[in-house]
């Protein structure tokens, strides 16, 4: 792909409580950010499975962003504390398995803080852009070595074909 | 032995407990798990450098648990088990899956298992998870036997892979993994033998939606290994289960070896070494690393 | 029959030739059928066990796309698979992997001609090696076969000395293979081949499968099957590895809202979901009815059904055991 055009898609996990309305306070405060990044409003940075991440990986993201509420400010109490220690280890064995750290970046991001917000997603937007497109975990979405290597082309063809990710 | 199987007789004779889990010989390098309710079958009981089952994935079950329960009382459930799979059963005991005063845990000074059934146990032939073993001795156990040994030496090959694994770049260790998981057929035998997969619904059978591809092709498997590593990253007690019972010899105790070191680097914790301290993941400090976040 | 007799030299000679015309050739190579690339790698020893895994998998593979669809406003538009395969060879199939093609033919032309084994099963070339070990978990002799049996070779080959094989030609299929090499071929000797198979050591016969027949019909309430399923762990390895077990499970990947596969995927019977209903209800609801299921499909509702045993004694399932359950002592002992 010709790396001048190529756009990265990245999805960002963000928390209902601030980071979503930290991106609302950046946009109704005239910020300017990238517009690479989708959001997707869960109710809690602790909600968000890892099996999220994987899944949006599946389908096309080239990197992944995970917000929530600052320690000790969480809707919930504690739901960032335990979000906190299960990425550390989920970040730690993507890293192991061969995936970049920086494909799946994390921050706190309170309801105020529409400027972090803005240099946030264009901090992640550079990184990933500077990483390319992930094509690692993008190519096995049409991948058949399971039986034949040398056909598995004929499947991909056929899939490439009809294939048109949803981002 | 036969202090084993004396016990194992009176505990069964006294009503004490429903069922002695623990190993009968089968041939002569190799032992299967055996569920004892009659006292005339613990001349079956053995215990040796064979018994390489964890048996505590037993204890689980729910079948086995309901024959615990009589009319009046609630029997307890005695199992054998090595220093090593103590810890697993401190593991579910601590994520209150079984409670300590239902269980009798019958256990021995242990100097090694043999890696797989049929080889000669020695420093060659040694399962890689007894290498650098601390725990010869149990740290909870109701009874002991057996005396204390020398662990034949050996060399931790497990270890060096992993410090080979992090020195390849990522694309490297990518492809890496990519060949491994590329031979997983989904038969779950990993998930079957863990005594920490208790779900009773796991991830992967659910299907609406459908988070873990059920197809065993470069995607679902990729999916699956990491969420298994994932869900068992500062839990796995490493017993190692998993990858002896993988028919397509995938080295998933790397991983979850990889995660173990994580969670003694970063939080001092060894899984399923204390019946006082919460669960890693299931409890949190506010004193956490906070380098991870922007 | 057609009694032949090739040099080892020879016949990896053939073996390149069949990798140079683009067919695939499967070989057992470290505990696996695998493709060869490099004949060199090729050690036809007769004396190893069964692979690790059968090549089961190369003609139902443990995932394919069965046909992709795309959903417009209106209608549904599928899209064909393209299952037009190569010719495979395997060299040295176990006699117990090479019957079992045979045995599962019966299910995918049963009903319904299931044209993704039949094409290729059609495409397979299998030339069977003698077997001359066997370790305490096989049991070919006790399900109608033996380690010199023939059933399901195209080509059937019996090591004479260290660099000589007699060759036995089974199948028309076999002959038109062998056909253009016909000059590696030396006339044979049939005692020789004959002497050599009569002196294979037989694993002992464990157990007899008419008995065990009459015993499953009788004893599907027997108390065994408790104390079975108590140990057994659900795990479904015994079915992955099992060169005949067959049952596959159907799923829908979508790629997006509008567009998806459709998936074949191996399923065991061992799995609680094997049987979970809709509605929530699971006749099969706890291990003891699964693995009776087991046995009994492979001893009994098979025979019914195909008058073939659905087992090759090939005995992988119960050396892979996490367990320790051995199938053949279970069928054995379950008089007593």
């Amino acid at each position: 792909m010709d790396n001048q055009k190529w756009e990265p898609k990245i999805v960002a996990f963000v928390c209902n409580w601030c980071t979503y309305t930290g991106a609302d306070l950046a946009g109704t405060s005239r910020m300017k950010y990238p517009a690479n990044t989708k959001m997707i409003r869960v109710m809690c940075s602790g909600s968000v499975d890892p099996v999220f991440i994987l899944k949006a990986f599946e389908r096309g993201a080239d990197g992944i962003l995970v917000s929530g509420c600052h320690p000790n400010d969480c809707h919930y109490n504690a739901g960032n504390f335990h979000a906190r220690r299960r990425w550390d280890f989920f970040h730690e064995l993507l890293d192991f398995i061969g995936i970049e750290k920086g494909r799946l970046q994390f921050s706190w991001i309170s309801a105020s803080e529409g400027k972090k917000f803005a240099d946030v997603v264009s901090k992640v937007t550079k990184d990933i852009k500077a990483m390319g497109p992930f094509t690692n975990y993008q190519k096995m979405n049409s991948e058949f070595t399971a039986l034949f290597p040398e056909e598995a082309n004929a499947d991909s063809e056929i899939i490439n074909q009809i294939k048109e990710t949803v981002l | 032995m036969k202090e084993l199987r004396e016990h194992a007789k009176e505990l069964l004779e006294k009503g004490e407990v429903s069922a002695v889990i623990g190993y009968s010989q089968v041939s002569e390098k190799r032992t299967k798990p055996i569920i004892v309710t009659d006292p005339q079958d613990t001349d079956q009981l053995v215990f040796n450098e064979y018994c390489l089952n964890n048996l505590a994935v037993y204890l689980t079950k729910a079948r086995i648990k309901v024959s615990c329960r009589t009319k009046d009382k609630t029997l307890k459930l005695a199992v054998t088990a090595k220093p090593c799979d103590v810890h697993s059963v401190v593991a579910l005991i601590q994520e209150n899956q079984i409670h300590r005063e239902d269980i009798h845990i019958i256990s021995f000074n242990c100097h090694g298992v043999a890696k797989d059934f049929g080889f000669e146990f020695s420093g060659d032939n040694i399962a890689s998870k007894c290498i650098n073993c601390e725990t010869h001795k149990p740290l909870y156990f109701d009874k002991i036997f057996g005396e204390e040994k020398e662990t034949p030496k050996a060399s931790d090959d497990a270890m060096e892979r992993i410090q080979e694994i992090e020195r390849m770049s990522h694309q490297e260790r990518f492809e890496f993994f990519k060949n491994e998981f590329d031979k997983c057929i989904k038969c779950y035998a990993c998930r079957a033998v863990c005594p920490l997969c208790y779900c009773q619904r796991c991830i992967t059978d659910k299907t609406i939606p459908r988070w873990i591809e059920s197809s065993s092709h470069m995607r679902g498997n990729f999916a699956w290994n990491i969420v298994r590593a994932f869900h068992l990253s500062g839990r796995c007690t490493g017993c190692g289960e998993c990858e002896r019972a993988c028919p397509v010899d995938i080295p998933l105790s790397l991983l979850n070896r990889r995660m173990a070191i994580k969670a003694k680097k970063s939080f001092s914790y060894v899984s399923g070494r204390s019946l006082e301290t919460p669960t890693l993941v299931g409890s949190f400090n506010e004193k956490d690393n906070d380098e991870l976040f922007m | 029959m057609d009694e032949k007799i090739i040099l080892k030299d020879d016949l990896l000679r053939i073996c390149g030739d069949v990798i140079d015309k683009g067919h695939i050739l499967l070989c057992p190579v470290m505990n696996e059928y695998s493709i060869v690339k490099d004949f060199s790698r090729i050690k036809l020893d007769a004396s190893a066990l069964p692979a690790g895994t059968s090549f089961k998998c190369y003609v139902f593979p443990k995932t394919e796309p069965v046909l992709y669809y795309k959903r417009s406003k209106s209608d549904v538009q599928l899209i064909d698979v393209n299952i037009d395969r190569k010719n495979i060879v395997i060299l040295g199939a176990k006699p117990c992997d090479a019957n079992s093609l045979n045995i599962m033919k019966h299910l995918f032309n049963w009903d319904y001609s299931d044209e993704f084994f039949n094409l290729r099963e059609k495409n397979f070339i299998i030339i069977g090696l003698m077997c001359s070990h066997y370790d305490e978990y096989c049991f070919c002799t006790s399900v109608d076969s033996s380690p010199v049996s023939e059933k399901g070779s195209d080509i059937f080959l019996i090591p004479v000395d260290e660099n000589k094989f007699a060759m036995r030609i089974i199948t028309e299929k076999g002959s038109e293979f062998i056909s253009p090499y016909a000059e590696y071929l030396k006339t044979g000797d049939e005692n020789i081949s004959k002497q050599i198979t009569e002196n294979v050591k037989l694993p002992k016969v464990a157990f007899d499968s008419n008995e065990v027949y009459e015993w499953l019909g009788e004893n599907f309430e027997s108390p065994k099957w408790e104390g079975i399923g108590n140990l057994c762990l659900s795990c479904a390895k015994c079915a992955f590895v099992c060169p005949v077990c067959h049952c596959f499970d159907i799923v829908d990947e979508d790629y997006s809202y509008t567009e998806g596969r459709r998936m074949k995927n191996w399923d065991g019977c061992q799995f609680g979901n094997f049987t979970m209903h809709a509605s929530g209800h699971n006749p099969r609801d706890i291990q003891s009815k699964r693995y009776r299921q087991r046995v009994n499909h492979k001893f009994r509702y098979y025979v019914d059904k195909f008058g073939e045993i659905l087992c090759t004694g090939c005995g992988r399932c119960s050396r892979g055991c996490p367990v320790s359950i051995d199938i053949k002592e279970i069928v054995s002992n379950c008089k007593d």
